[in-house]
């Protein structure tokens, strides 16, 4: 029976290897060949016709939010769930304070930040259709917010500034204001989430009301993604 | 001249991804993840793509080393 395990252990390591070397062959034979067949014409096909199709002079959002708009829902509605969960596990007790207190300069330079961090979050929310950045990172710009006002402050002083039952609130508007803007589509007789091929047009792109759907949609996962993240560090840093 | 201070910056990336593996003072590692997240930004930034730019450094400059800050001081380290 040993010598079968033994055997088995073996075998399995080759295995392990052989696998291993196969996997890397496919990988390296496809990058190998990325260029030279013809398996570039959808993304050749983005960066075309990207433009004109969908409205939004930033390529990047009108893959996130129009083409793969679906995908994105996927996304968010994994933030939703963690915070849901970490919010529901963790017992609402007194947080612990941290071992250091902080001078007055660390405070007066928090309170000097937070307005700035504010309006870079707005701008990159709003304007994500035009320029880098879009509704996740804006979001995250946003949760930077209370999550600063966590670690110089305290827990308490946070959550009285930026109630949790707020957050939650604003979390579920960003939600389900997602998916209500991707039955807008169906409702105008076209598919779920679609905003180029939606019969109520793109606008002239360039401008900020334009690209159909795409900076509301923006601005739907900027307030989901900020809310449930200052959620989760708010609760991940209770106990008991 | 950007090549030369791309393949720098690209040799700066690695040192600082084996220093962050291979210390022993955990602190060392939580603080050396910024500095690897600000390297990686300024690369992104020359790949001329600046929304993962962004992201990145949102992400891996404030983001990650809050936590990670936040759960060493949890652990009483």
């Amino acid at each position: 029976m040993s010598r079968l395990n033994e055997r088995f252990k073996k075998l399995y390591k080759i295995g392990l290897v052989i696998t291993f070397a196969i996997f890397l062959f496919f990988l390296f034979y496809d990058i190998h060949n990325l260029d030279s067949d013809g398996k570039r014409y959808l993304s050749e096909h983005y960066i075309s016709e990207g433009v004109q199709e969908t409205g939004a002079t930033n390529l990047v959002a009108s893959v996130l939010y129009d083409y793969r708009a679906f995908d994105t829902l996927g996304e968010a509605t994994v933030i939703l769930t963690a915070a849901t969960i970490l919010a529901f596990l963790v017992p609402i007790t007194k947080a612990t304070m941290f071992g250091t207190t902080f001078k007055s300069i660390v405070n007066q330079t928090i309170t000097l930040i937070i307005p700035f961090l504010a309006v870079l979050g707005a701008y990159l929310l709003l304007f994500g259709h035009l320029s880098p950045g879009g509704g996740f990172v804006g979001g995250v710009v946003l949760s930077v917010i209370p999550i600063l006002l966590t670690i110089t402050y305290s827990v308490d002083f946070s959550e009285y500034i930026f109630k949790p039952a707020q957050k939650k609130l604003v979390e579920n508007i960003g939600a389900i204001g997602f998916v209500l803007l991707g039955l807008l589509g169906v409702f105008t007789g076209s598919n779920f989430l679609a905003s180029g091929q939606a019969p109520f047009g793109t606008g002239s792109a360039g401008e900020v009301f334009s690209a159909g759907l795409i900076p509301y949609l923006n601005l739907m996962i900027g307030l989901k993604v900020g809310a449930g993240l200052a959620i989760i560090f708010n609760s991940l840093i209770k106990e008991k | 001249m950007i090549d030369i201070l791309f393949y720098l910056l690209l040799l700066f990336l690695i040192i600082t991804a084996f220093f962050m593996v291979f210390t022993k003072d955990l602190s060392n590692s939580v603080i050396t993840l910024p500095l690897f997240g600000a390297i990686l930004v300024i690369i992104f930034v020359i790949l001329q793509a600046p929304g993962v730019a962004l992201a990145a450094a949102i992400m891996t400059v404030g983001l990650t080393t809050a936590f990670f800050v936040i759960t060493i001081n949890k652990t009483e380290y």
